[in-house]
């Protein structure tokens, strides 16, 4: 909290202390300003190599292209979106509903001695590396999966899905909870005393006035889940290719190759043309436009809900 | 916020009213909860089984430990969770401190061994102390001089620890002057103190060295922070006497217990001082004393565990993680893979982000939480500021990775997969989080502090530095260790500015290629062979995890301790 200025300095000589004081403000505006440099830059820098990509390959083919083969110099994001996609929902499907049914319970029903051991046990959740995330999705859930007779590949989404998922559920439930706890009381004394029972506030009354709070996490849930790398590098192979759509379910057993996997493998190559090592800032343009205007909106909503209640 | 039951009873009584679908909704929402925690759980515990592998052992070396370890701390902790909470946090503390003083020992000791050399290391400090001095020197000589001083600051630390470059024949200017038959400017380099040091003919042995430059101020430290707790300077001389005598007998006892004096410095600094001054104060103010028997238990039981096992001459567990695989290279064969070079590259890039990230992230929070003005154009800037820092926050890490890539090795030059390069590009991650945590532990400091400190006469800077820096602290350390760990574990970033997939030697320098421990675990999870699936990686997740369950807990109970009541 920025205090105001304290009244005109009678106290110390002025030459050299005031400089000073100057000096420091400027030094540490510099430290505020070096954020913005960071944006500016990752804009800029991605910019210029995706433009010299782009004038070699047409955007529209590139943004429609169902193909992506590096080597035969076909650019087509639409399968490495396709897995983007299957992944994010996947991952959404999993970690939405357990992350709200998360908050309602730490934030409704929850005694104070379970809270102070479940909260920081999501925030545990949230604090393991995401390589460590990949390996149990591949040594260790495929095989499960395996057992249970699910017909997956060795590389498979859903394996790398349900770890996404579970991975973002603290985010879910932390912020939603937030949002919860934010609902004043007196909206639940006002259902108590119409009579209602727990069940009937907490569903009819808590949620839905969280509920921009509960949507503004449920989008910054799903912008992780887009820009998640390690757990699809590590788990979902490394084959770009198109949904299925006549047989939707066999998707989930295959694997795929989001962006940012694709991004990882074009760096790793050996062997790329110039071409070919362009395209990977084109689609880290990509990812980081859609990432930065899902959390610009998922900043907008929450920004809203706060001003109705404080 | 859960608001209390309304009574029941003036409405209630009436069968009308379902419990059922109630109860099946909490029941419901409390499964949700447990889903994520006990399914990573699970999965914990078949690394960990993969890791340890605790079922290779006799059935009776099992039987054993269990009988003189795990019982007895198991009855102790339900004790003091039941009867003696005071006793429960000492344990956990005394259990804690010195785990977390060994792996302070641990990266010392690396550094140490692969990145410089304790001569270096001592004219290392000696210059900059040197530099530290002369900058106080004038600034209470000329106290009114702020531009010159601003000379000095930069100046002063670059000649004494940089030395000058030859400036005769590149500098453009004395080209001139020479053309005209002046002649001035530097004909050779002029070395720095640090190299003056260093080529001193005759240097102390290294653990004086080290003694004069890592116990004694380290002692000091501790020792200034009694004095200041208990108000008795005695109390601190104390310390400092006890920690310098330990060093120095380490030195004799040392080879004859079969360790290295240096190794035995680090522990005495970083192990036995910190645990020396809790177990005294506990001891002191007879508050939880109990609690000290849990770390004592467990070393008896060991030791004890130990004693009969061997014995009776039953086997222990063959594991994948020991003492072997924390102290090699990565190998073709699954038995003689480790961790040791990687572990060393996290260490520097450690350095890397806490020498550069640290101070940006800490003088971001200062200014927009003191300094920022809410109006005009740049409060309209700061604005922008803070919307773009809670955005770069949302940034996929593999995109700092590319930024990483773009900025340092294409635009820069500098060596792809260096220490410098990965520990910028992650420094440049974990910024946004390191700037919104020291400003939430700046705004809980009370305004009240600030105004006493302004109605005492003091200037805006005075009171940061004297007031709110010293209040916030605790919070700003507790936000940026967490923020290291999430460092420690980033891997795409890492792969984007192509750190080694595999190295065999330590980085020694920071412009090395190097691994890093996520680095390396990711290299082994792309190999088939069984052998490294459930074993080798195992190992090194649960190592990467241990390292990561120490500084967090570290964190927990800094916030905990210091956490400001109300």
């Amino acid at each position: 909290m920025s205090t105001e200025t304290p009244g005109p300095d009678i106290t110390s000589r002025p030459s050299g202390r005031a400089a000073r004081e100057r000096m420091y403000r400027y030094v540490l505006l510099l430290c505020a300003a070096a954020s913005i440099l960071v944006t500016v830059s990752i804009v800029v820098l991605l910019a210029r190599d995706a433009i010299t990509f782009f004038t070699l390959v047409n955007p529209v083919d590139f943004f429609t292209g169902t193909e992506f083969l590096i080597s035969r110099n076909v650019y087509g994001l639409l399968p490495l979106l396709s897995g983007t996609l299957l992944v994010t929902v996947i991952s959404a499907v999993i970690a939405l509903p357990t992350g709200v049914a998360a908050a309602v319970y730490l934030s409704e029903y929850a005694s104070d001695q379970m809270r102070s051991v479940l909260k920081p046990g999501l925030e545990i959740l949230a604090g393991i590396p995401t390589v460590v995330y990949g390996i149990f999705a591949l040594v260790y859930v495929t095989p499960f999966l395996q057992a249970i007779g699910l017909p997956v590949n060795t590389f498979n989404i859903l394996s790398a899905s349900i770890m996404v998922g579970i991975m973002i559920i603290p985010m879910v439930s932390s912020l939603s909870e937030d949002a919860m706890s934010a609902v004043p009381d007196s909206l639940r004394q006002a259902g108590y005393g119409m009579g209602a029972t727990k069940f009937e506030v907490t569903t009819g009354v808590v949620v839905p006035a969280a509920a921009s709070g509960i949507f503004s996490s449920f989008i910054l849930a799903l912008s992780r889940a887009i820009g998640e790398t390690m757990i699809v590098v590590v788990a979902a192979g490394s084959r770009p290719r198109m949904l299925n759509l006549s047989d939707p379910l066999a998707n989930l057993f295959q694997g795929y190759q989001p962006m940012t996997a694709a991004m990882v493998q074009i760096n790793s190559a050996d062997s790329v043309s110039q071409l070919g090592f362009t395209s990977l800032f084109a689609i880290g343009l990509t990812l980081f436009v859609i990432t930065f205007l899902l959390n610009l909106l998922s900043n907008r909503i929450a920004a809203r809900y706060r001003e109705e209640y404080e | 916020m859960a608001t209390r039951e309304p009574e029941t009873g003036w409405h209630g009584e009436n069968s009308d009213v379902n419990h059922l679908r109630g109860r099946a909704f909490e029941a419901t929402c409390l499964a949700a909860t447990a889903f994520g925690l006990v399914s990573v759980l699970l999965l914990l515990l078949f690394v960990a089984n993969d890791a340890f592998r605790p079922f290779s052992a006799d059935a009776g070396w099992l039987a054993t430990y269990a009988a003189t370890v795990l019982v007895p701390l198991a009855v102790l902790a339900v004790y003091y969770y039941r009867l003696d909470e005071p006793a429960g946090e000492v344990a956990y503390v005394t259990s804690g401190l010195p785990v977390v003083g060994l792996l302070l020992t641990g990266g010392f000791a690396v550094l140490f061994i692969e990145l410089l050399s304790v001569l270096e290391w001592f004219a290392l400090l000696i210059s900059l102390v040197v530099a530290a001095g002369l900058i106080v020197a004038h600034g209470r000589l000329r106290p009114k001089a702020a531009l010159e001083r601003l000379g000095v600051v930069l100046l002063t630390p670059i000649i004494t620890v940089f030395g000058l470059p030859p400036t005769r024949f590149n500098w453009f200017v004395t080209d001139m002057a020479a053309a005209l038959g002046l002649d001035f400017g530097l004909y050779y380099r002029v070395i720095s103190l640090r190299e003056a040091i260093m080529m001193l003919p005759f240097v102390p042995t290294d653990w004086v060295m080290l003694i004069l430059t890592l116990v004694l101020p380290v002692a000091g430290v501790a020792g200034w922070f009694v004095e200041q707790r208990r108000e008795s300077r005695r109390d601190g001389l104390a310390v400092v006497g006890v920690t310098t005598a330990a060093a120095v007998l380490g030195v004799v006892a040392g080879p004859l217990l079969g360790i290295g004096t240096d190794v035995w410095l680090l522990l005495v600094t970083f192990a036995a001082l910190p645990l020396g001054v809790y177990v005294e104060g506990v001891l002191r103010r007879g508050e939880g004393v109990r609690g000290l028997a849990f770390p004592v238990v467990a070393v008896v039981g060991v030791a004890a565990g130990a004693v009969v096992t061997g014995a009776l001459g039953f086997a222990g567990p063959d594991p994948w993680l020991d003492w072997g695989f924390l102290t090699s290279a990565t190998s073709r064969t699954a038995a003689d893979a480790g961790i040791y070079p990687a572990m060393v590259g996290s260490v520097m890039m450690i350095i890397v982000i806490v020498l550069t990230t640290f101070p940006v992230g800490v003088g971001a929070a200062i200014y927009l939480e003191e300094y920022a003005p809410s109006q005009g154009l740049t409060g309209k800037f700061v604005t922008l500021i803070e919307i773009n820092i809670g955005n770069l926050a949302g940034v996929p890490s593999v995109v700092y990775g590319l930024l990483g890539l773009a900025l340092f090795i294409r635009v820069l030059q500098w060596p792809q997969g260096s220490v410098i390069v990965a520990g910028l590009a992650v420094g440049l991650l974990i910024l946004p989080i390191v700037i919104i945590s020291a400003q939430e532990a700046i705004r809980s400091v009370p305004d009240s502090f600030r105004q006493a400190s302004y109605g005492m006469g003091a200037t805006r800077w005075q009171t940061i530095r004297q007031v709110v820096l010293p209040e916030a602290l605790p919070g700003i350390l507790t936000g940026t260790i967490l923020a290291l760990g999430r460092a420690i574990g980033e891997t795409a970033p890492l792969l984007m500015i192509g750190a080694a997939a595999s190295v065999r030697l330590a980085p020694n320098s920071f412009f090395d290629v190097a691994s890093m421990m996520p680095r390396q675990i990711f290299s082994w999870s792309s190999e088939l062979d069984p052998a490294f699936r459930h074993g080798v990686l195992a190992a090194g997740v649960i190592t990467l995890l241990a390292v990561l369950l120490v500084m967090n807990a570290t964190a927990i109970v800094i916030r905990n301790r210091y956490q400001r009541t109300g």
